[in-house]
């Protein structure tokens, strides 16, 4: 055992007691259930946010009781109306971006499988580990009472969409319902949110460049933590920004500053100046927060799918039983997908005014995402050629992933050309497009992970006949309820319109309209069978085995679930790349990271390395 | 041997796993890493300073006294406090616990003169009528432009925000620093070291807060009549 | 760690008093600068110039960075400025809608009477 790799890891015995155990742990396999158990609550308050705005497109003007009750002045009567459509829209999104696609993947299944996968004992910092996901619970508790909180209109929130584009969102109360203190309540969550994920990202880099075991050099990594160290340096770089935007934001509602609002504001028929309510505004540039704002934004989408790409390089490699195709390849590709992250966030602001050169400029790096993400597709199909392939629910999403992010990837290309997005931006194509690629793939990733780490993680399969009733039918739904967003951005239906009954050149869409809904309530109403699967198999699932999948990386060769310090006290020394599978020669179809007996001469070199 | 001993003669070992690639520990890793996310977060704050600077009528109020000559003065303290942690960690470095205790002792004070007189220099300008979203009327009057463009509001709202931010960070620091000496017969060197770093890194933030928001706005001509 | 112990505090009392006066006097420069008319641009350039001198000097020597593996250096510095240069992109957008900045003059001389919220 080195000495090098103890240095700040607890080595006190397992902790007693349900709180030290269960809620306030340091163990990072707890907090990662911890946030998959919080992602699970925040995607069911989201998809029935979704479904609310579904139904006011598809049956506008009906009355539902329940709204009526609850949120009197959003829904009157239980109509909703457009105030309060705006507001689901806004909280839909920040709710399932943040305490959704970015909790799960990276805070939970990386702050499960990252330590044990390296092979440590831990995370470098245990006890920052527990603050950033209490934190980020704290976050969320702050956002649900946005729901409540909102104003006398009570909408369920502020009403600018996730994006909070200013001076809509910098303008207090006066500028609409759910402004006031919905909005206050949204940036605070939001700000909080970015401490919890700065602490996480500190903690995901240190632990993977300083706590791998002896042999596990980097190219020895498996794609999972690859992904999870990418995601974790983009974390570390771009939340602070959204944190600095979110200081000036607050500065200019609480302080009557004016960094996001220029002068000449009429806001509700008053003057900027002119009316107590509405004190002088003037200097500020409403584009300065969209720069600040996407600079983090983009980023952040890759923080979304990034740990799901790389859990689908790992479940692929695993149930097609070969190794990934060009792991070289694929972690350059991850890296300049993370790298060339950071220089496109202007091709969400095509259309602010800015100048055309930068337009140009990030038109370019835009479309050259493609090529690394590419990579990684043909890379995933040439995993697969010529397997022999498992067809387990955990394949079956790895798949659907592929699947969606290329549907997904595709729409990207043509609205990442500036002339085209002229016309596309604000329609649904562009919803069509992010649900594809960042939503529902992402997702996907995540099913995929829980379907292939229940085992290892509870000690019980999930049900594998709902597993696939659950992937068929949502596989299906969300290619229904997407793809005919594309047509309708067409057409050139806008996002974030509450109806569209005025419309004569929409109406021919409504049908399709209703169709979409139709498919997303059932699509939601399969999610339910899925949650009923999670629970009952936690306490009722077949008994799984160590290594149920016949799997290679270090997680699979300690007990299930894993002890308290993931290996009984002998870390293990590894001596082969983490994709051995149809190895020429070896006893079995597959070679484990640990076992020495065997010497492996593959497409990675000797034993993995190139030497 | 020592991993980070062995480490030395052959390098590519450092990062075949049961080392520490950068030779550098948990805690002293995170801390750096810690100061590329917060220097980002002034980054963009700055940033955003100067975009709103560029396109915006900028009134220039600074007198020499008092205002350059307090943040003059506060920059020599900030100076002086990184030096004396300098002082600090190489006496815990020799193992000297009580000198690195001293040192610290003798950093917080200098912090703690910085914040102080920045304390001072805000009242100052809140006695002449500085807001972060209203300038004094004088200054309106004296940094209108010839066709009439008055002066914005932001240089308020810009002065206040990011030095409010520097200052809580200061402050922060303060804290830190306090525990360390409290604690720092039980304390490893390398704490020690972690929290010289933190300290520097706000000192480091200061190199150019000060000239980008002191300098670049003095009254050069003595227009406000100071 | 014991290592830690033997590893030599690189960098001597005399050494950092040395920075400490190269710092002050750099200080000193810029407070001087103040005072000199210059064009804007050449003003910004310069006094970004030594602040970024001042930095690199706390960063290698305070901060010990010299000292440190390369490797240190390679990942933590470049990461910063690319980062830091990036946020230069929004410049553009600054100068040109300075030309549209909103004309006090323009303003009707009575605001309309506020409408009743709804």
């Amino acid at each position: 055992m080195s000495e090098g790799n103890h240095e700040g890891v607890h080595r006190h015995p397992a902790p007693t007691g349900f709180i030290r155990k269960y809620i306030f742990s340091l163990d990072h396999k707890v907090i990662g259930i911890q946030y998959i158990v919080l992602a699970l609550a925040a995607v069911l308050v989201g998809m029935i946010m979704s479904l609310l705005m579904r139904l006011n497109l598809s049956w506008p003007g009906t009355s539902w009781p329940i709204l009526g009750t609850l949120f009197p002045g959003g829904a009157p009567n239980g109509v909703m109306n457009p105030e309060f459509y705006l507001s689901l829209v806004t909280m839909h999104g920040t709710i399932m971006v943040f305490f959704v696609l970015t909790t799960a993947p990276q805070g939970g299944f990386g702050n499960y499988f990252l330590p044990i996968q390296i092979g440590a004992e831990d995370m470098a910092f245990p006890l920052l580990n527990m603050l950033s996901f209490w934190v980020t619970f704290v976050g969320f508790i702050v956002i649900l009472s946005a729901i409540f909180l909102s104003g006398a209109e009570s909408t369920v929130g502020p009403i600018g969409g996730w994006t909070g584009y200013a001076p809509l969102s910098a303008l207090g109360a006066i500028a609409g319902p759910g402004q006031g203190m919905g909005m206050n309540l949204w940036i605070i969550s939001i700000a909080i949110f970015c401490v919890g994920s700065l602490l996480g990202a500190l903690n995901f880099i240190t632990t993977l460049l300083n706590m791998r075991t002896k042999g596990m050099s980097l190219m020895r990594m498996p794609l999972t933590c690859w992904a999870w160290f990418t995601t974790a340096v983009l974390a570390l770089l771009s939340f602070p920004v959204l944190l600095g935007g979110g200081i000036l934001l607050l500065l200019d509602r609480l302080a009557g500053t004016s960094f996001f609002i220029p002068g000449g504001l009429y806001v509700s028929g008053v003057l900027s100046g002119t009316n107590p309510n509405f004190p002088l505004h003037t200097g500020g540039s409403p584009v300065v927060w969209q720069h600040l704002f996407w600079f983090f934004g983009h980023p952040e989408v890759y923080i979304a799918i990034l740990p799901g790409m790389g859990a689908t390089s790992h479940i692929l490699a695993t149930f097609a039983r070969k190794p990934v195709f060009g792991y070289r390849a694929m972690v350059f590709a991850i890296f300049a997908i993370g790298l060339l992250g950071f220089f496109v966030w202007g091709h969400h602001m095509f259309i602010s005014g800015m100048s055309p050169y930068s337009a140009i400029a990030f038109s370019v790096l835009t479309l050259s995402i493609g090529v690394p993400s590419a990579v990684k597709t043909f890379n995933w199909l040439g995993t697969l050629w010529g397997g022999r392939i498992r067809f387990t629910t955990a394949m079956l999403f790895a798949l659907g992933f592929v699947s969606l992010f290329v549907a997904g990837g595709i729409s990207g290309l043509i609205l990442g050309q500036s002339s085209l997005d002229l016309a596309m931006h604000d329609t649904y194509i562009v919803t069509g497009h992010f649900h594809l690629v960042m939503g529902v793939a992402s997702i996907f990733g995540m099913f995929s992970a829980l379907y292939f780490w229940f085992p290892k993680m509870f000690g019980r399969f999930l049900n594998e006949s709902i597993g696939k009733f659950h992937f068929w039918i949502t596989f299906i739904g969300v290619y229904a309820i997407f793809i005919p967003m594309h047509i309708m951005g067409i057409v050139g239906m806008p996002r974030r319109y509450s109806q569209f009954t005025e419309y004569e050149f929409l109406k021919g869409l409504h049908p399709l309209v209703v169709f979409v809904s139709v498919a997303a309530i059932i699509t939601i109403l399969v999610q339910f069978v899925f949650y009923f699967n999670v629970i009952w198999s936690v306490f009722k699932g077949a008994k799984a085995p160590d290594n149920p999948w016949e799997a290679t990386t270090l997680e699979w060769n300690t007990s299930t679930p894993p002890p308290h310090d993931n290996f009984a006290g002998v870390l293990p020394v590894v001596y082969h790349g983490p994709y051995e599978f149809a190895v020429p020669g070896a006893p079995n179809d597959y070679v484990m990271q640990t076992d020495s007996g065997v010497e492996v001469t593959s497409g990675n070199g000797h034993n993995g390395h190139r030497h | 041997m020592s991993t980070e001993a062995r480490a030395g003669h052959f390098p590519a070992v450092d990062w075949n796993g049961g080392a520490f690639p950068y030779r550098v520990g948990h805690r002293k890793l995170g801390m750096w890493l810690f100061i590329v996310s917060d220097s980002l977060t002034f980054s963009a704050l700055l940033i955003g300073y100067a975009y709103l600077r560029a396109s915006n009528n900028w009134p220039t109020p600074f007198p020499f006294y008092p205002s350059i000559v307090f943040s003059s003065v506060m920059t020599f303290c900030l100076l002086s406090s990184s030096l004396t942690m300098v002082f600090g960690v190489s006496a815990s470095a020799k193992g000297d616990k009580a000198g690195a205790r001293k040192w610290i002792l003798a950093t917080m004070f200098f912090g703690a003169a910085f914040v102080v007189l920045h304390l001072i220099e805000w009242k100052h300008l809140l006695d002449e009528g500085l807001r972060p979203f209203f300038l004094p009327e004088h200054w309106a009057k004296v940094f209108t432009l010839a066709d009439g463009t008055p002066p914005t509001a932001l240089f308020g709202a810009t002065f206040f925000a990011i030095t409010g931010l520097h200052m809580f960070h200061v402050a922060t620091g303060l804290i830190y620093l306090a525990v360390v000496a409290a604690r720092v017969k039980k304390l490893k060197h390398e704490d020690v070291e972690i929290s010289g770093l933190y300290w520097h890194f706000v000192d480091l933030v200061w190199m150019f807060v000060f000239p980008l928001i002191y300098v670049l706005s003095v009254d050069m001509h003595g227009a406000l009549g100071h | 760690m014991t290592a830690h112990a033997e590893e030599h505090f690189a960098g001597t009392n005399k050494l950092f008093v040395s920075i400490w006066v190269w710092l002050v006097v750099l200080t000193l420069i810029e407070i001087f600068l103040a005072y000199k008319t210059m064009s804007v641009n050449i003003m910004l350039t310069v006094l970004l110039g030594l602040s970024i001198i001042k930095a690199a000097l706390i960063v290698a020597y305070f901060m010990h960075l010299k000292f440190e593996r390369l490797s240190l250096i390679v990942t933590i510095v470049p990461m910063l400025v690319v980062c830091i240069c990036l946020l230069f992109v929004f410049f553009p957008d600054s100068f040109r809608s300075s030309g549209l900045r909103y004309k006090f003059e323009e303003a009707p001389p009575v605001a309309p009477a506020p409408v009743e919220e709804q």
